[in-house]
């Protein structure tokens, strides 16, 4: 992958998730919990840890990619979220459920739909893309072994 | 590019650190706007209570219904008769349901002769029907006693001043707490307002509560 491309790609991917980790911290948790629990996935006495530490994980993936430290994990962090609200989308899709999913904070959602799937499954596809070449780009410039800096091996 | 593994995460902190302390909820209510007038069928629980509660509703929003027909019993049972809670209701109906607005007349003419929640109830309790027919005055009929149904026709038909309180909560849901939906939650402590769309089941309902009684 070329390397303005990757650049580019990671940068989007943590302008999204900084963007939608802040939206939800600006709010009460309960605002958040709310959003979760109309998914019908999750059980009640989870919704107040997940509604309080999911933003921040979002926040933190976001600023990982953000300043390229341990941004293939980031990346990778970025993927496993979105492959979870993909499937609970399809979920609650498949169910019927109305759902303001506040993946960006209340109000700023469209309801799930095609028009989401699509948001969010080009998301997912970017954070797949960008994790790819995070760690292609990382083993390229790993040092090779016996080279200064680069742990020896008995 | 290093420096900025130090820089951004701060730039984060602080933004998240202000939002929270400055600006803690998603719309905070401008303290400059005058509250609604109210009348005093719509509240209840001490007002001298920690935390208040400002519940937005349609009386043809079904959400509303679940939540006025589920939630808020509990509610009331654990928070607002111990005194622990502070109860205002806020008439919020909704311009796309056809029958909403004579419904908030029933149940705030029904509040002029001290049978709100009575009223209020019943409008929920049976919202599938006179949704469907707008027949609110054989619904609310089967609970008042006649003559306390005459009066309330009366005040229906004749009042010119039942809406004055429903025009002030829709400004204030409006304007000031910007409502996006009903119901709408506005949780009101240590001086702040929270706006907080939908309806949330009572367990997170009571651990939110139960945060800000701390």
């Amino acid at each position: 992958m070329k390397r303005w491309l990757l650049i580019a790609g990671r940068l989007a991917l943590a302008a999204l998730f900084l963007y939608s980790g802040i939206a939800k911290l600006r709010e009460p948790w309960l605002q958040f919990a709310i959003s979760i629990e109309g998914f019908k996935i999750v059980p009640d006495y989870l919704l107040e840890p997940m509604a309080r530490t999911l933003p921040w994980l979002e926040v933190i993936a976001g600023a990982g990619l953000f300043v390229n430290v341990l941004a293939g994990w980031a990346a990778l962090a970025t993927a496993l979220m979105l492959v979870v609200f993909n499937t609970a989308g399809i979920w609650a899709y498949s169910k019927g459920l109305q759902v303001d999913c506040g993946c960006f904070g209340s109000g700023a959602a469209d309801p799930i739909g095609p028009k989401w799937f699509v948001e969010h499954g080009g998301m997912l596809l970017l954070a797949l893309l960008v994790t790819i070449g995070c760690f292609q780009r990382g083993a390229k410039t790993a040092p090779e072994p016996g080279r200064a800096g680069a742990p020896a091996i008995a | 590019m290093r420096i900025l593994s130090f820089v951004l995460p701060a730039v984060v902190l602080s933004l998240v650190l202000q939002a929270q302390t400055s600006a803690p909820v998603k719309k905070v209510a401008d303290t400059k706007a005058p509250p609604a007038a109210v009348k005093n069928f719509k509240e209840s629980g001490s007002p001298v209570a920690k935390v208040g509660i400002e519940l937005y509703t349609d009386y043809e929003c079904p959400a509303c219904r679940e939540f006025y027909l589920n939630v808020l019993p509990i509610l009331n049972r654990e928070y607002i008769a111990t005194g622990k809670v502070h109860l205002l209701h806020r008439d919020f109906p909704l311009p796309q349901h056809k029958f909403t607005k004579i419904a908030t007349r029933y149940a705030n003419a029904a509040g002029q002769i001290g049978k709100y929640d009575l009223v209020a109830k019943q409008l929920f309790d049976t919202q599938p029907e006179w949704s469907q027919n707008g027949n609110i005055d054989v619904q609310i009929g089967k609970v008042l006693p006649p003559g306390d149904l005459v009066k309330v026709r009366e005040l229906v038909t004749s009042d010119a001043h039942l809406d004055d309180t429903v025009n002030a909560d829709v400004q204030m849901g409006s304007y000031t707490d910007h409502l996006q939906q009903t119901p709408t939650i506005v949780i009101v402590a240590n001086g702040k307002r929270e706006v907080i769309g939908g309806a949330p089941p009572y367990s997170i309902l009571k651990q939110y509560i139960d945060s800000k009684l701390k």
